[in-house]
């Protein structure tokens, strides 16, 4: 089970989605969600002078509405600006393979396509998760 | 976590009375420490929570899907949207083309009446023009008849003029001789016969002159039915 995880997407719905899921797979028992990657930035730049608290495992959408940045170049900023401690990928609707590229130049470990069955994913990425744990495992899109 | 014997007894008193247990992932870290009423309780509200996150996932997905649906929908409306302003402004654009046009026309139209006005009084002038210029034509002709007549009688009355001087003067000058030649006394059967002949010859002369006259001057004149 993952100590903690950090979701980061604009859609309200899909925390709920998200929490029920983890909760029902056993993923979690602590889960944190954020609707704006200029909020999570500002933690993970709290997180770098004080590491408690900090999530395990990040989860971001790749187009966050209401936000300075995307979820790529958030996790540039989490991976080269505040240090690359955290498991890390995008969850999103798109399959792009050149988004894919980007992300993983950004440090991205794995991608999630969001859609209405995410549990058979978020199952086979809990299997994985010892891999992306301890830097094993490549970079993965979970279809 | 272990919890203490009491709290756990209050705990399944709860759930027995009321049906209300403890609910969350917290339930998760309970450890019943060997207790089996406890552990049943445990397992009793993971189930019940597990069936509530079941139902609340699978309305959250409706939602979300009805959500996206609609997100659909809407996207769909505003393109429609957009397209029937382009729509309505390609009309309104084409509407103030055709009003522009129609002023236009209504401008040559205008243009025209005015051209077709003048065009007409230009024609009425014109026809006026025409009747004046017919008439200063058959006024110019009838002053060169007239000029020409007058230049005939003229002639006329010069020839005859001369004429009668001839005729008057023949006459005389043989009148003259013949009355001579008698007062004389002398053979007037030559110059008799002579005064005679001369005498007719000049009358037949003088009435052909003078029917030449008046056949000139008849045959000069047009006819009343002519005119």
């Amino acid at each position: 089970m993952i100590d903690s995880i950090l979701l980061v997407d604009d859609e309200n719905l899909f925390h709920l989605v998200f929490e029920d899921s983890c909760s029902l797979l056993d993923i979690t028992l602590s889960l944190r969600s954020l609707n704006s990657s200029d909020e999570a930035a500002k933690l993970f730049a709290e997180w770098q002078k004080d590491p408690s608290g900090r999530p395990e495992c990040v989860f971001v959408d790749l187009n966050i509405i209401g936000s300075s940045f995307d979820g790529i170049e958030l996790i540039r900023k989490i991976n080269f600006e505040y240090g690359n401690h955290v498991v890390i990928g995008i969850i999103s609707s798109s399959n792009e393979p050149g988004e894919q590229a980007k992300a993983v130049q950004a440090g991205a470990q794995f991608w999630i396509i969001k859609s209405d069955e995410i549990e058979p994913r978020l199952e086979e990425f809990k299997k994985d998760y010892d891999g992306y744990k301890n830097r094993t495992s490549p970079f993965k899109v979970y279809k | 976590m272990i919890l203490e014997k009491n709290t756990k007894k209050q705990l399944i008193e709860l759930f027995k009375s009321k049906n209300i247990g403890l609910e969350g992932n917290i339930v998760k870290l309970i450890d019943s420490d060997g207790d089996e009423d406890f552990a049943a309780y445990l397992k009793q509200c993971i189930e019940k929570d597990t069936s509530t996150r079941r139902k609340r996932l699978e309305m959250t997905k409706q939602v979300q899907s009805q959500n996206a649906e609609l997100t659909k929908l809407n996207q769909e409306n505003q393109k429609m949207m957009e397209e029937l302003q382009g729509t309505l402004k390609n009309v309104e654009e084409s509407k103030a083309t055709f009003e522009a046009q129609n002023i236009e026309l209504n401008a040559w139209k205008d243009e025209n009446l005015r051209l077709t006005e003048e065009l007409k009084v230009e024609m009425v002038k014109a026809e006026q023009a025409k009747i004046a210029a017919e008439n200063a034509k058959t006024e110019a002709e009838n002053n060169l008849d007239i000029v020409q007549k007058k230049t005939q009688f003229e002639l006329i009355n010069n020839i005859v003029k001369v004429a009668l001087y001839v005729i008057i003067g023949v006459g005389t000058i043989t009148t003259g001789i013949y009355v001579y030649s008698i007062a004389m006394k002398v053979d007037t059967d030559i110059i008799g016969s002579t005064w005679s002949n001369m005498f007719g010859i000049l009358l037949t002369n003088s009435f052909s002159i003078v029917g030449t006259i008046l056949g000139v001057k008849y045959g000069a004149t047009p006819n009343k039915e002519e005119k």
